[in-house]
Formats: C-alpha cells, structure tokens, sequence
C-alpha cells in the first residue's frame, strides 16, 4: 500500500482577491483525484488517494507526484502533497508539512503525537506519561493502553504500522450532478449568489471533465430563508434554468449566461442555500482543431453570440426569418427567435418554402412594414409625403379566403401597385379591392414597403 | 505640404542616385496623399464598378467601419450594400447582423438580389446602449460574414471601440447615421454621403466625405434602381406613352430615352400570382 494525501491552503496566500479563492467543492476535488486511482478518500482534512495499484501506470511515484501538482484543480490555491506507508503516515507527514517542521528518522515511530488524530484527546495525559511520539504509546503494553484511552488508539498504532487492515469509504463519481452549498452570507440580490455559484459551476466542469460530458442545461436553485415576507407566502425556492445549444465544458460561457439571468432575478426572500444540478448533458467529442486559417477565426461561436444577446435582451429581440408559402407580403416570411434556429422545420417544406422565397423575378421592395400603413387620400390619390404617382401596377393578390382568426382573419383581395413619391422615392402600396362581402364599399389604399 | 514632400523625394531621387533603388523599394510603403491608397487589409468589391474605382484598395475595407450617411435610415441601403454582402456572406458563411434596423427588411426581395434568407438575423433595440453592445457582440463573433447598425446616437468614443473590434476580428462593419453628423469628427475609414439625384430620381449621388486619397471634386452616380425595376419602369413608361399615342395626346417630355425593353417574367417559377402584369 501506498498513500498520497493532499491538502489546499486557501489561507496561504495573502496576495490576491477573495475571488481568486475560490475552492471547488470537496466532493468535487475528490472527483478530480479519481483520474489517478479509483481510491480516493476524505480523512480529517485531506484528501488520501491510494495509488500502489496505478503508481507505474502514471511513470512512479515521484512522478506522479509532480503531475498532481501540475493538474491543480484550483491554480490559485497552494497544494500541498505528502506520502506514506500506510493513509496515517501520509496524513502525519502533511501536518508535519503543513507546521514546516522536519520529518523524523524512524519513519513511524518518531512522528510527534499531536500528528495522529485518534490520540489528540489523550494528549496532556500521555504527555505527563512521557510519550512524545507514535513510538513512545506503541510500547506501553496493550492491554494497559486499551483498557485506559479505549480501543481507537491503539487501533489506530496497529494501523499506522500495518498490522491492522484499513477500511474507508470510497468516494464514487455520481451520475447526475447536483450540488449544495451553504452561502457565507445572506445574499439579498442575485449578483450576490454569483460568488457562489462560481464555486459549484468550478466543481461541475470537474464532474463533466471525469464524465466525459458536455453541459447542455443547468439549473440554479437558491433556498429562501423566510416562510413569509409582507404577508405573503413564499415558495421553500426559487429557481432559474441555462440553457446553451451546444454541449459544453467551458464554464467561461455558462457562467456568462448565469449571470445575466442573475442580474435580472429578483430574490422574494434572502437566500441562504445554493444548489446546482444538470439538467440536459451529452457525450462530449473533444474539441476538434484544424491547421486551416478559415477555421481558426478568433472570436466566439455563433451559438454562444445568439445565447448572450437573447439572455440580456430577450429572445423576441434576436430574430431570424424563414420563408413561408404564402402571397400576402406580411406573412410571406416569419420571425422566430434565433434561439431556436436549429430546431428547425422538416426538411421538405422548408425547401418548399424556401424555393418560394427566391424567385428571382419578383419585386419585392427590400423594406417592408411590419404592419400596412393606411394612407391619406387626396381626392383620388392616395398620398404618402406627397401626392402618389402610380408607375407599375396591378399586381393582384387574392388569398387567405380560407382563413381563420390566426390566418390573418380575413380574406386578402388586392391590387399591388409602385408608386412615385415625390419625397420617400419609390414605395409599394395597395388598394385593397371593394368586394361585395367584407368591405364596406369605399377604396382603402394602404403603404407596405420601401424601394429606397 | 504633401506636394513638398513629394518635390523633395522627387529631388533626392535624381541627386542621389543610390537611394533610386531605396526610394523604389520605400515607394511601396509610402503612400502620397494625392493618389489613392492601397488597401493594407482584404477588400470586398461593392458591386459596383464606378464605386470601386473611387475607394482605396477597390472595395469596402474589411476589418474597418465604413459610415454611410443618409437623410432616412433607409434610404438606399441595400441598393448600396447589397452586393458586397452577398459577398461576404458567400465568402464566410455566417449571418449578416442587422441592429436596429428602421423596419424589417423583406427576405423574399433580397434573396431575389442574392443575400439568401437564412443569411440574415435582426436584433431589434430601442436603447443606444443596447445596440452598442449588440453590436460589438456580434463583432467578437467568429461566425459573423458582416454587421449592419443602424446608431443614430452614437459618440465618438463608442464609433472608435467598435472600429477596433472589426479591425481584431476583420468583419465588415457598416454603420447607418443621419447626414447631420456628416461634419463631426468620426472614427470610420471611409466616410460616405447618399443622396438622391436632384436632376434625375434614378440616381444615387454619392459624396464619399473621407477616404484614403484626395477628396472627390464630383459625386459618384449609382443606378438607384436595379436592373429589373429599371426595365420594369422603362416598360410600364413605354406602354403610357403609347397608350397616349394611341389616344392622340403625346405628353410632353416623355417623348424620347425610352427603350423598349423585354422582361423575362414568364420563365421559371411556379405561381402565376407571382408574375408581373405591366398595364398602363
């Protein structure tokens, strides 16, 4: 057996800003060891890893000391790594480490006593006894030692000298992530919950790193601290879901998105508990390079663009077009959000629609009104700045006779026409044609596009 | 004092004639401020030939903002940018980003021009601080072929923040104001002015205010109409006039210029509703 134990020293760094400090979780960074071996444990306050199985796997002992130290999890904060027989070893070599005194020369019997955990409340006692290190117990006789201090002590020593097997609860990967974390303080504002959310989205790209998976949709949700506030009832949570179109591991990306919609939550109550989980997550291919120039643009992707501008401006702000097979100008082509640009129709009646939309005779004018405008009559002319002069004309358009309130109500019947106007330029307007049914009977000219 | 340098590099020249061949291989990197200047980036021909003869390098500068001026926020745009954009669309592949334009452009007429439907997305924003940010978003995205802003209100410092951004990410930057602006100072490599033609409404007068090379004596003339629309109308004239004839009364001045022209409407396509009916 061999052991590695781990500890980070947040405190150790006095340089740096708070935010710099931030940990992962200690779930998470147990996540991050099972890379090495599949035995990684929490003990007091480091993370033992035994490694005798794997250790030629990673090149030795030393070596794969330095490369768990180059593979921090969390760059900002001070690793600290020590070795040993068997985990007490290791963990006494830490504190040792930790105090920055030097290591003894008989390796477990003149460790100081303070540096085994099941001795420290027998401390001042077995001082007076005169027993300073692990050796000095080991040789009070046995049965003395367990009828006096208990039964862990001594278990404890025949463990350190491995003559006692070891048991300890090994830590799995989960298959969904979901994280609590209790918030340092009452956060009132959602920027506040920022600080903490970073914390659990640095353990997440751990948890997709050791999955292999891209992120697809998160969910944050935040415990309230008040059962009523003003006289209102409130829900035990509140929530707010990210989604990205693409899988992810980038948290840069995430944390963006997570934080506009932050900044536009509003908290009902303080809140005192954060909890990530993932919603939506897909096998992740690995991020593929090129030597080509055209596909080396610097820049984001157009997925995370579309995301960002739809979360700060909203979803109806950021719109593309598609085609639609029908002849009234205003329904000829839709408006969808891009945040659904790829759930797009079947494949068929977008070629429809699309051959539809590029005929290369019609005239369309390039801007259209996102509603006709009813123009002023002037006698017989309608007029738009000006009096209308009438050059091209009729195109007629009869449709939607077989609609419904949704389909645009009623029947469209009406003469296209370009007209002239002596300040706008060339505009396209229509007169919608008195039909014996649906319209009262006087001539309605209406404006619907610019040639400019 | 650019015709002082030029005299004096003149004078070197034949005094000195071993900086002949220095001064022919600094000519390259040196630019007179009396002739056009070259382009240092990749250009995007405009689509039209009188056009490109007048800017630097023949073409919009790409990874530059190009600032055209108008009266109305609409006015001649595509007539101006569409052919570059089909362009750069077809170059890049990526959408052409439209922030804040006046009113909703109509897909079906610009794909009839070559900009196909699916190559456009639109952010609507009231707010100037919205559409500065939309913008340079869009900017820093790899993805882009091109960015048409509609920013009425902006201040230099912002207009400069975006040049840098296309000049980093090399994207065609087009930024729409009104003619008011023409005499502040702006960031933008080149400058254009668009009016219409007082003497003739088919016409585009173009002032390019600022460009690398000498001022413009005389606006550029661009068709204001495309090829279609300019057959569509000498048509539709050709038939009032001889509707008139036929009537005995020929009006006065409509006379001579029209051609008889040919449209092809009946190729192709599949809706007779779509076709054109030219009456007089």
């Amino acid at each position: 057996m061999h052991w590695i134990a781990l500890r980070w020293l947040p405190e150790a760094i006095t340089s740096g800003s708070p935010e710099a400090q931030a940990l992962p979780t200690p779930e998470a960074l147990g996540w991050w060891a099972l890379q090495y071996t599949p035995h990684v444990a929490w003990q007091d306050e480091a993370l033992m890893l035994e490694v005798s199985a794997c250790e030629r796997l990673w090149g030795g002992r030393l070596q794969l000391m330095r490369q768990l130290v180059a593979a921090n999890p969390a760059p900002d904060v001070r690793m600290l790594g020590t070795q040993g027989a068997t985990s007490l070893i290791a963990l006494a070599r830490l504190r040792l480490f930790v105090r920055e005194e030097k290591r003894p020369a008989d390796m477990p019997a003149g460790l100081p006593l303070d540096t085994l955990s099941a001795a420290r409340e027998h401390l001042d006692l077995l001082a007076r006894l005169g027993c300073r290190t692990w050796g000095d117990v080991a040789a009070l006789p046995r049965g003395g030692l367990t009828r006096r201090f208990g039964a862990e002590l001594r278990a404890a020593l025949d463990t350190a000298w491995g003559l006692r097997p070891e048991s300890h609860a090994w830590l799995t990967l989960p298959d969904v992530f979901e994280q609590k974390l209790e918030l340092p303080a009452l956060a009132e504002t959602g920027p506040e919950l920022m600080w903490s959310a970073n914390r659990l989205l640095s353990a997440l790209q751990i948890w997709l790193r050791a999955r292999q998976r891209g992120a697809r949709s998160l969910e944050l949700q935040w415990t309230l601290d008040l059962k009523r506030f003003n006289g209102v009832n409130l829900p035990p949570h509140q929530q707010l879901t990210v989604r990205t179109a693409e899988p992810t591991q980038d948290m840069a990306h995430l944390r963006r998105l997570l934080s506009e919609k932050l900044a536009l939550a509003t908290l009902a109550a303080p809140a005192s508990w954060l909890r990530l989980r993932t919603l939506e997550t897909d096998p992740w291919a690995g991020a593929s390079t090129s030597f080509l120039p055209e596909d080396n643009r610097k820049g984001d992707r157009l997925h995370e663009m579309v995301e960002r501008l739809s979360v700060r401006l909203g979803a109806q702000q950021v719109v593309v077009p598609s085609a639609q097979a029908d002849h009234r100008p205003e329904r000829k082509q839709a408006w969808r959000p891009a945040l659904h640009m790829n759930s797009s129709q079947p494949a068929k009646s977008a070629r429809n629609d699309r051959a539809a939309a590029s005929q290369p005779d019609a005239i369309y004018p390039p801007w259209l009104l996102p509603e006709p405008l009813l123009l002023e009559m002037d006698g017989e002319r309608p007029c738009y700045r000006g009096p209308l002069s009438k050059l091209v004309g009729p195109q007629r358009v009869e449709a939607g006779w077989w609609g419904d309130k949704e389909e645009g109500g009623q029947p469209a019947m009406r003469d296209y026409y370009v007209a002239e106007s002596p300040e706008a330029g060339l505009v396209w307007i229509f007169r919608e044609r008195p039909s014996a049914r649906f319209s009262s009977g006087e001539v309605r000219w209406y404006l619907q596009g610019f040639y400019a | 004092m650019k015709y002082c340098m030029k005299i004096q590099l003149t004078v070197f020249a034949m005094g000195l004639p071993f900086l002949d061949s220095f001064s022919n291989a600094a000519g390259r990197g040196v630019w007179h401020a009396d002739e056009l200047g070259l382009a240092d980036a990749q250009v995007i021909a405009t689509g039209h030939a009188a056009l490109d003869a007048q800017l630097p390098g023949g073409g919009w500068p790409v990874g530059a903002m190009t600032e055209l001026l108008q009266a109305a926020p609409e006015a001649h745009v595509w007539r101006l940018l569409l052919p570059g954009l089909a362009q750069a669309v077809q170059a890049r592949g990526g959408p052409v980003v439209l922030v804040g334009a006046p009113y909703e452009p109509c897909g079906a007429s610009l794909a009839a021009q070559g900009l196909p439907v699916e190559s456009l997305m639109c952010v609507r924003s009231e707010a100037p601080a919205a559409r500065l940010w939309a913008c340079e978003q869009a900017l820093r995205c790899a993805d882009v072929a091109a960015v048409v802003a509609w920013l009425p209100q902006a201040r230099v410092g912002e207009l400069r923040r975006l040049q840098l951004a296309a000049a980093q990410h090399e994207l065609l930057l087009f930024v729409c104001r009104p003619e008011s602006v023409a005499l502040s100072a702006s960031p933008a490599r080149l400058r254009l002015r668009a009016e219409c033609c007082e003497a003739d409404a088919s016409q585009i007068e173009l002032h390019i205010l600022k460009r690398r090379g000498p001022p413009l004596a005389a606006p550029v003339l661009l068709p204001a109409r495309n090829e279609r629309m300019a057959a569509l109308l000498a048509a539709a004239r050709l038939r009032r006039k001889l509707r008139h004839q036929q009537q005995g009364t020929v009006p006065a001045g409509e006379t001579a210029g029209a051609r008889v022209v040919r449209i092809d409407a009946w190729k192709g396509g599949q809706h007779a509703l779509d076709r054109l009916a030219v009456v007089a």
